[in-house]
């Protein structure tokens, strides 16, 4: 096999790609083996799609390093002639606006039936506000974005606080031990993920002139907290394989949940 | 220090700091809900506690009632059937003394039937429909007002302490207009209405203000009792124009 190739997808980053790709095989082999009532049902399918989503758009920011003829393409198709080593257009789209709405969609499916339509608004909202800063120039597509990450970030945030306040009002959530709930675990993470990540992904740009050695490292953190949360959301795929170990959610619904 | 490393610096403790009150906050979101649970656990044993007491306490009531039931009867109808027994049997004539045997058997059947009011038991062999049926009936017999009674569904069988709470306070509103209202006749309805299931009593009686509450706070009773079993209770009335009770049943 090509050296290059190894390097770029295996070698590279060890600690972005080996923990991924373990997760993505472990939670397609528990999803799969789910029953195909929890299959359809969305505490089991949007944490597979999330994880599928990850890995797909990760390998593929790692193939653009790989063939570089094709990314600096891509680039200049943008019109970034500036920067051709940059791939920022797919992380872009993919984790920062793609991302972000999958991620909305996960708290919604956590909320009660009365707060659901807070994140609709919000995911609404949000896709306004990034295709109007994106088409019109404000924040172009290849180069960092943080005028949109900011209001993504802001949206999880006020989505996770949702969260946590119905978890400490809903007689439902009182009665039970959120140390043994998914969706608490869940939330934790994805609330940590996108606060330790929100100043050095706003400054990216920044840190990646003024000093890469500290802005790759501030990188890690995203790193390691995406793996966490890839760990949270294979343990949810997997959770019906492990009896006893958590709580049934608040408001599980068995079979399909509605939109 | 220059100031590219000021903003460096800025970044590091920013980070730091956000995730710091991202801990705290998850922290104390934990301990709330703890605190919130316990209260909760402590609310809802007071509930429980609560419930336990009213159905105790109409138990009592209704064994009170049924303990003065017994008494008259014993007084009234099983101690004249002796006594009257006794005469027969007294009697050189087998005629009497036959009748003084019938007597005796009509005497055990009666005391039989009266043992079984002694316990709680005939609450789980009744139902609601049957119990409302005669307690009518029994009005109806003294002649103290004309009585009907209507319904458009079964409630069928419910549990035991709902049950006991709408008997007694079916019994205490019929007291209540038998004592207080005297009114010309008393029409009792049971209905469903989308998903929720009320027997109405209405008499045309004397009616009075619900604005002005009763020394005994009847209507807080009433209205307490339901409550305990998930129901609720509305009550219309005015001066002269009768009352309107609907008890709403719970789901």
């Amino acid at each position: 096999m090509d050296n290059k190739l190894i390097e770029a997808f295996f070698t590279a980053y060890p600690l972005d790609s080996i923990p991924m790709d373990v997760l993505m095989i472990i939670g397609l082999i528990y999803f799969l083996k789910l029953p195909k009532e929890k299959k359809t049902n969305i505490h089991f399918w949007l944490p597979f799609l999330i994880l599928i989503f990850t890995f797909f758009y990760e390998n593929f920011g790692k193939y653009t390093n790989y063939n570089y003829e094709f990314k600096k393409s891509v680039n200049e198709y943008f019109g970034n002639f500036k920067y051709p080593k940059f791939n920022l257009w797919l992380f872009n789209v993919a984790k920062r606006q793609v991302g972000t709405i999958l991620y909305l969609l996960l708290i919604k499916s956590w909320l009660e039936p009365s707060k659901k339509k807070y994140i609709n608004w919000m995911i609404y909202l949000f896709i306004i506000v990034a295709s109007f800063l994106q088409f019109t120039g404000i924040e172009p597509i290849y180069l960092n974005q943080p005028i949109i990450f900011a209001i993504g970030a802001n949206m999880i945030l006020i989505g996770s606080a949702l969260y946590f306040t119905g978890m400490i009002t809903h007689p439902q959530y009182l009665d039970k031990n959120p140390l043994k709930l998914l969706s608490f675990w869940q939330m934790t993470f994805v609330m940590f993920t996108f606060t330790l990540t929100y100043i050095s992904s706003v400054s990216l740009i920044y840190l990646y002139e003024a000093d890469p050695v500290l802005g790759a490292a501030l990188q890690q953190i995203d790193i390691v907290m995406k793996n966490i949360n890839l760990g949270i959301l294979t343990l949810t795929i997997a959770s019906p394989f492990l009896p006893g170990f958590f709580e049934e959610e608040p408001f599980y619904v068995s079979h399909k949940t509605p939109a | 220090m220059n100031p590219s490393e000021d903003q460096i610096y800025v970044i590091i403790f920013s980070t730091l700091f956000l995730g710091g009150l991202m801990s705290t906050f998850v922290v104390a979101m934990v301990f709330i809900h703890r605190q919130r649970q316990a209260q909760n656990k402590q609310k809802l044993d007071q509930i429980k506690s609560e419930h336990e007491k009213t159905l105790l306490n109409i138990e009592n009531e209704i064994q009170q009632d049924t303990l003065t039931h017994v008494g008259r009867e014993l007084h009234d109808n099983i101690g004249q059937l002796l006594s009257l027994a006794k005469l027969y049997l007294g009697s050189s004539k087998p005629e009497k003394q036959q009748e003084g045997k019938e007597t005796i058997n009509q005497v055990i059947s009666e005391v039989r039937a009266l043992s079984k009011n002694l316990n709680l038991d005939w609450v789980e062999s009744l139902t609601i429909e049957e119990f409302i049926e005669q307690q009518l009936q029994k009005i109806e017999s003294t002649g103290f007002c004309k009585t009907t009674f209507e319904h458009s569904i079964e409630l069928g069988e419910l549990p035991k302490d709902q049950k006991l709470v709408l008997i007694r306070v079916i019994q205490e509103i019929l007291n209540n207009a038998m004592k207080h209202a005297s009114p010309e006749e008393i029409k009792v309805k049971i209905w469903k209405d989308g998903a929720t299931r009320t027997i109405q009593i209405k008499d045309n009686g004397k009616g009075f203000d619900t604005s002005i509450e009763s020394s005994g706070s009847g209507m807080y009773n009433l209205k307490k009792r339901m409550e305990t079993i998930g129901g609720d209770v509305s009550i219309t009335s005015s001066i002269g124009n009768g009352t309107l009770i609907h008890l709403l049943l719970p789901n």
